[in-house]
């Protein structure tokens, strides 16, 4: 469970976009701190804000107001280069629409990190080799993203965002393109990755599947925080469907 | 657990790299998966570049012979309709065969503009993804510019040579071939090709650095939004 030392710390975050005459208000004033080796599901309907603040909490966007501590350090603060160096070293992302560079090949794509961490090819390569093995795609290393599945093209996303051994995972919506039974095996990968390197796990969804590994929820409604519950405080009721449980 | 910012943050600008050998082997596998997308923008850049080195490459053919005093080459002119003892129509020409070369360089600036544009466009989505994993602005810019110069780079070079080829078969045929002087030809050659790589170069470069230079300093949740 979490070592309850602060990771990232959200203070008063609101983000406004102008779209034509009016003024839309995505994220309403939000605070909320997250523990290392946590993770928070970031729960809401589409258009609740859990993608703005997925986005504010990765460093990909910048508050209208309000600040985003990653280690008590004000991302808003960071020159360019150590923005960089964040992503590329310290978060990894994981996407809904998976984001993998067509041309490149699997490999190709969990090594385009490390390049720019400065490992050296070979290593990239037995580490790359490594990280798909242990996503499940060991023998699909020299496929290109057409070339694969959704859940696989996931899977090569979940591996490349390892690529730097990285503090914090960020995915947003990650079964959101997937069937319920992928869906599950990548919930099922992301708590398996959370256990066994304790990675900070944060992900937007409104998937209830992720419910059920969530060490909290924070309930996100209308660009503000609704509630947040412990895992304990969760009802999870298992239903089925086709006589499978959900 | 670790910290991830140690106390002053020291080293962190030089963790994040992108050597120029890696710089190279991602843009030639870009170019060789894309191969579709760089013929394209081959095709359209080395014909933009021939219209100009043809166009270019007649007039020089043309001036040169105006000067000559042979009288059989200058009644080869008149009989094409150049009027070699007319100074007033002799400056007319001139001015035109200017407007033509002037229109050719606008059109090939138009023509290579509007391809490097499209082929950058449409991979803001990469770029956003890019900046994502790590990617400083200077590499994503590093990486587009190389690209384009080495499409651009051979683009104008086939461009430049066809171009040459067809300005000087479309002054024989306008005149007479024999009056091509393979002296004039050289001359012709070793201002109008190096001119017009050089420019196909040049512009490709400036049309790929723009949209490249814009995408690269989005913030990259903005990439990966635009739509193209």
């Amino acid at each position: 469970m979490a070592d309850m030392r602060e990771i990232v710390r959200v203070q008063e975050v609101r983000k406004s976009y102008v779209m034509g005459a009016e003024t839309v208000h995505a994220l309403r004033g939000i605070t909320l701190i997250i523990y290392g080796g946590e993770y928070i599901s970031i729960m809401g309907p589409s258009g609740s804000g859990k993608s703005t603040l997925f986005n504010m909490i990765g460093g990909l966007d910048k508050p209208t107001s309000g600040e985003v501590y990653i280690d008590d350090v004000d991302i808003a603060q960071l020159e360019p280069y150590e923005l960089a160096w964040l992503r590329c070293r310290k978060i990894g992302y994981i996407f809904q629409t998976f984001n993998l560079i067509p041309v490149m090949t699997a490999l190709e794509n969990i090594t385009l990190p490390m390049v720019f961490a400065g490992l050296d090819a070979d290593s990239a390569r037995d580490k790359g080799a490594e990280l798909l093995k242990l996503v499940g795609l060991g023998e699909r290393l020299n496929h290109r993203p057409a070339q694969m599945s959704g859940g696989q093209q996931q899977r090569v996303a979940i591996a490349r965002a390892l690529a730097n051994d990285p503090a914090i995972i960020l995915a947003d919506e990650p079964t959101g393109n997937l069937d319920l039974k992928t869906g599950r095996e990548i919930i099922g990968l992301l708590k398996q990755l959370k256990e066994e390197r304790g990675v900070t796990t944060i992900t937007a969804t409104h998937d209830m599947k992720m419910l059920d590994v969530s060490d909290r929820v924070i309930w996100i409604t209308d660009g503000m925080v609704g509630k947040i519950q412990q895992r304990e405080e969760l009802e999870i009721k298992v239903g089925t469907i086709d006589g499978r449980e959900v | 657990m670790e910290r991830i910012f140690d106390e002053r943050r020291r080293g962190i600008r030089h963790k994040v790299v992108l050597p120029w050998r890696r710089t190279l082997e991602v843009c030639w596998s870009n170019i060789r998966h894309r191969m579709g997308r760089c013929v394209l923008s081959f095709v359209c850049i080395a014909v933009a570049v021939a219209f100009l080195t043809s166009a270019t490459t007649y007039q020089l053919i043309i001036s040169d012979l105006l000067h000559s005093a042979d009288v059989h080459t200058q009644a080869v002119l008149e009989r094409a309709g150049m009027f070699v003892n007319d100074e007033e129509a002799v400056r007319r020409q001139h001015d035109q065969r200017l407007w033509l070369m002037a229109l050719s360089a606008f059109l090939c600036l138009v023509g290579i503009s509007n391809t490097i544009l499209m082929s950058v466009t449409e991979r803001y989505r990469e770029i956003g993804t890019l900046k994502c994993l790590g990617a400083l602005d200077t590499f994503v810019v590093r990486l587009f510019l190389v690209e384009s110069v080495f499409v651009g780079v051979l683009a104008s070079f086939a461009g430049a040579v066809a171009g040459y080829g067809l300005g000087l078969v479309q002054a024989g045929a306008a005149l007479e071939f024999p009056l091509l002087s393979a002296g004039a030809c050289f001359r012709v050659l070793g201002l109008v090709v190096p001119g017009a790589v050089t420019l196909g170069t040049v512009l490709t470069m400036l049309a790929a650095a723009y949209p490249t230079y814009v995408a690269a300093r989005m913030k990259p949740v903005e990439a990966m939004r635009t739509e193209v």
